[in-house]
């Protein structure tokens, strides 16, 4: 049986990328801003399923990391002229440190107390980059420079989708790999019962603390291409309103399953461009689906006996 | 089961994706529109849309543009940086000839290197941060005053009202602290004071304890930059806790709404706004269309999308062609295009040549014009 | 104005806008206490109780005006009714969720809050609307400190709604049930108490205060927009938490500090306004840290 799933998974994923890379060939500049921005949730929605979904820790303050390596890339190519590359190592670093900063302290508190706290978090970097100088103040950071890709500028939409595309890829492949490593047999342990696992030796809050580190990384990473793709960046990005779409994303898709996560990102992006033809009520028309969906599938939307 | 009813959902939505920016009729050529159309801003937004969609009947109904008849296209940007990217994509995927419109600053802001690069001409409305300016790609032709022209007007009124000492309040996002900025840096270039300069959250009610910190200080002055959503509630709890001096608004505050929430406190009110319908004498024959096609008044920015619109179509006219490098080039070569709401010329830096602001005066519940 | 007079005023601006963080963080509190749910659609109830008062008042104020007979019996019946709207949402959206996971029901909440407000988006166009009513700025005059007469009153109805809640919780019977179906779910049905009516009174109650707030706002502010229960929404939740959330008390209390905080955030030494939230975060991190159940919760052990 389990077999069977996988070898239909890896079919279904091949026949995915199949269409992922030839789509460009029949596509406007508007579907490839599309995808490249459902690609681009496919990576943050992953990055947040790791603390959310694996470890089993309520993140209501996600937007804060991918703020993180958006400005990160921003601030550093703007003012001191770093190449673009060079910055997402920089960026997985700062996102990894604040990883540790907002998961070190807050490890020990229940979850709902864990969910005012990140959000706490997220706020307090959304306004310290809206007061600070060097983010640029509540305009953000405009101008960013493109990057250059093997003496290619990187532009266009198609760039971009296919930046994003390799990155989702990445994301995927990653997150397959810890969910069946070690650290994610001992997130899945922590998440079912906490005191169980620690009495079997794992670590807890070690293993709590690399879920907050390495979801950080994701959102970071993500950042990046996010800054150079929009070449302009504000607060407004990374407000509260952004982690919970993020989060929306994990749980209406299913948390813990690689291929919901991804179907809760495309959700998340295609739905309000189909509603566009509704014009004003686009956004209730979405907000309606939704509910609809957490009704009719509350375990998210990928069937459990595939995940 | 589950599985099939899902990939058809997802293929269905590809589907219409892919079908959007499709179907164009022989003899029409198409205009974007980028305005907010949901969210707080909403109100503006659809109150462009309008003038705009006013004015593409017109030239319809004269014969259409060089034997074409223009369709428009909307694009929401919502008033949000992220969503706004899309709506431009979105827009150039239509195939449109040029864009019309453009009210939140920070929205407006990162599509201009999106319409640069596709090389579509985009007629600014309202936005008028001056972030704008240095990333404008020599596409984005703005026929709002900047924000500069508009601190003059500020420190001229000051000035002229014998006012000492003044407090500034922003609301932290780009247009308001842009104009809230060199509103500052002007006031003390003249060897002014600004005692206080404060900053408070969109979608705030309550005000009061900046009110009592700005009452401590007490300004001869106070300048909201922001909107009139809160401007009006924090004029009217100024005004409650008792301040007496005189209080100044910006032009994003300019709308009915902000007299009819401050109620009487809004009377003195000062605001800096480009010019209103009621003041336009070339606009009278507008608003009349406007009132009779939509059956409400036109709002603060209908005037200018209606001249965007216009002057589009001028320049297209001038251009003799479609071609956008040509369309760009004969919008840039604007000398005194005789729009409703004043004459339009551009600044090498592609913004309006001439201010185009005035102050308004809250009088008996109503916005006068102050000599 | 003497610094004291500034300290005196900004309590009283505190305690004011702690009273409405109250009431709503009230709601927040008993529903998490009952069915451990955060009711992110709590603040959208809020948004749309001033709608409903708006709407009343508009179509009472010919038979009673619009001073505060008016606005009283507007408020009372827009109170029954949105706390039967609560009832409805929480039949719809969370009765059929209460065996799924929890993030799931959370999820729900947030879509439900999502419906609301882009509804009333949708049917207001996105304008402010401006509450038709105008209470007059007197007041008493204590030295500098001014507190206007609209301000009295509110804060004492707020205290009035906070007393007949607590006689209500403490010594009815239904008050009594509430009490013991947040304790233990099973053993309240075991004693005959028909959990899921209790459940509903309660989603009722909060409702029906979170709309009480709501039109106290738009009477008090003046304006009112499909948005602004989102704020609301998170400060009250922040102030259940700080309280201690599923506490009732705590609640008060929440509201009443987060208020304090926030105007006295503004008169920070050093650092200018533009920081009063990250010291208001950067407070509620620092008493989670020290006091991980808040100030008045209870330490409970938990499982997923």
């Amino acid at each position: 049986m389990l077999e069977r799933n996988k070898k239909k998974l890896a079919q279904i994923y091949g026949f995915l990328a199949f269409i992922a890379l030839a789509l460009p060939v029949v596509a406007n500049n508007y579907v490839l801003n599309t995808f490249s921005d459902v690609f681009f949730y496919v990576v943050v929605c992953l990055g947040l399923n790791i603390v959310v979904g694996y470890a089993g820790l309520l993140d209501l303050g996600y937007a804060a990391f991918f703020a993180v390596g958006a400005y990160t890339t921003a601030v550093l190519t703007s003012h001191f002229g770093v190449n673009f590359w060079l910055t997402i190592p920089c960026a997985i670093f700062f996102s990894a440190v604040s990883g540790v900063v907002i998961g070190g302290p807050t490890l020990r508190l229940r979850s709902d107390y864990l969910a005012i706290v990140t959000l706490g978090f997220g706020e307090i970097v959304r306004i310290s980059a809206r007061n600070l100088k060097i983010t640029g103040g509540s305009g953000g950071i405009f101008g960013i420079d493109r990057p250059f890709f093997f003496g290619i500028e990187m532009k266009d939409n198609i760039h971009f989708y296919y930046a994003f595309l390799c990155l989702a890829f990445l994301a995927i492949f990653i997150s397959h790999r810890l969910q069946y490593s070690r650290l994610g047999r001992a997130w899945q342990y922590v998440r079912e019962d906490e005191d169980a696992a620690e009495a079997m030796g794992i670590n807890r809050v070690r293993v709590k603390l690399a879920a907050y580190v390495i979801g950080a990384v994701f959102g970071g990473v993500a950042g990046c291409f996010f800054a150079v793709k929009m070449t302009a960046i504000s607060p407004e990005t990374f407000m509260f309103t952004q982690s919970l779409l993020i989060l929306l994303g994990v749980i209406i898709g299913g948390r813990g399953k690689i291929p919901g996560v991804i179907c809760g990102a495309f959700v998340l992006v295609l739905f309000p461009e189909i509603f566009r033809f509704v014009g004003d009520m686009r956004l209730l028309a979405f907000a309606i689906i939704m509910l609809i969906l957490m009704l009719k599938r509350p375990q998210g939307l990928w069937p459990e006996r595939l995940g | 089961m589950f599985k099939k009813s899902l990939l058809m959902m997802v293929s269905a939505a590809l589907a219409v994706v892919l079908a959007a920016g499709t179907g164009l009729a022989a003899g029409e050529v198409k205009v974007g529109i980028m305005i907010p159309t949901t969210g707080g801003t909403a109100t503006d937004g659809k109150d462009m849309e309008s003038a705009i969609k006013l004015a593409a009947d017109e030239i319809n109904a004269a014969g259409g543009l060089l034997g074409k008849t223009i369709v428009t296209t909307t694009g929401d940007d919502a008033c949000d940086p992220q969503q706004a990217v899309a709506a431009a994509s979105k827009l150039i995927s239509e195939g449109v000839v040029g864009v019309v419109g453009g009210y939140c600053s920070s929205a407006t802001l990162p599509t201009l290197a999106l319409y640069g690069e596709a090389k579509v001409p985009f007629v600014i409305t309202a936005s008028n941060s001056t972030a704008l300016v240095g990333a404008n790609p020599g596409i984005g032709f703005m026929i709002n005053s900047t924000g500069d022209a508009q601190a003059d007007t500020a420190v001229g009124l000051f000035e002229s009202l014998g006012v000492k000492s003044v407090a500034i309040v922003h609301m932290g996002e780009a247009y308001s602290e842009d104009l809230a900025k060199i509103s500052r840096s002007k006031w003390e270039a003249k060897g002014n004071k600004v005692v206080a300069y404060e900053v408070v959250n969109k979608g705030e009610q309550d005000f009061s304890s900046l009110v009592t910190t700005l009452k401590a200080k007490n300004p001869d002055a106070i300048f909201w930059t922001a909107y009139y959503a809160e401007g009006a509630l924090l004029i009217k709890q100024l005004r409650q806790a008792g301040y007496r001096g005189k209080i100044a608004i910006g032009d994003g505050s300019n709308s009915p709404k902000l007299i009819e929430i401050a109620g009487r406190a809004a009377e003195g009110v000062y605001c800096f706004s480009n010019p209103i319908v009621d003041y336009l004498p070339a606009a009278k024959g507008f608003a009349e269309n406007f009132k009779k096609k939509y059956n409400v008044a036109p709002g603060p920015y209908s005037t200018l999308s209606y001249d965007g619109m216009m002057l589009f179509a001028d320049a297209v006219k001038r251009a003799g062609s479609f071609d956008k490098a040509a369309v760009a080039k004969a919008l840039k070569a604007t000398k005194d295009y005789q729009g409703i709401a004043g004459p339009i010329s551009f600044t090498d830096k592609l913004t309006l040549a001439r201010s185009n602001f005035v102050v308004l005066n809250v009088k008996d519940q109503k916005w006068q014009l102050h000599k | 104005m003497s610094t004291l007079d500034i300290i005196f005023q900004q309590l009283v601006n505190g305690l004011i806008l702690g009273s409405f963080y109250s009431l709503v963080a009230l709601g927040y509190s008993m529903v998490y206490g009952i069915i451990k749910l955060l009711n992110f659609a709590h603040g959208d109830i809020y948004m749309v109780g001033s709608f409903v008062g708006l709407i009343l008042l508009g179509l009472l104020s010919p038979f009673l005006g619009a001073g505060w007979a008016g606005i009283l019996v507007a408020m009372i019946i827009s109170m029954i009714l949105v706390g039967l709207l609560g009832v409805f949402i929480q039949r719809i959206a969370y009765v059929p969720m209460l065996s799924a996971p929890r993030l799931s029901i959370l999820i729900t909440a947030l879509a439900v809050s999502m419906v609301l407000y882009n509804f009333v988006m949708s049917m207001t166009s996105g304008e402010y609307k401006a509450f038709p009513v105008d209470l007059g700025y007197e007041g008493l005059e204590f030295g500098h400190v001014f507190i206007t007469y609209t301000q009295i009153i509110l804060v004492s109805s707020t205290a009035l709604l906070m007393t007949v809640l607590h006689f209500f919780i403490n010594k009815t019977m239904l008050g009594k049930a509430m009490r013991a179906i947040s304790i233990d779910q099973d053993a309240c049905r075991l004693m005959g108490i028909n959990v899921n009516s209790i459940i509903a009174l309660t989603f009722f109650v909060g409702s029906a205060l979170a709309c009480a707030a709501g039109v106290m706002a738009g009477v008090y502010y003046g304006s009112i927009h499909f948005f602004m229960g989102f704020l609301i929404g998170l400060k009250a939740f922040t102030a259940a938490v700080i309280g201690g959330i599923g506490s009732i008390p705590g609640a008060v209390l929440g509201g009443l500090i987060l208020g304090l905080l926030e105007s006295f955030g503004t008169q920070l030494p050093f650092i200018g306004s533009e920081w009063k939230d990250v010291f208001a975060f950067g407070i509620l991190i620092l008493l989670l840290l020290f006091k991980p159940t808040g100030l008045l919760g209870k330490t409970e052990i938990e499982r997923m």
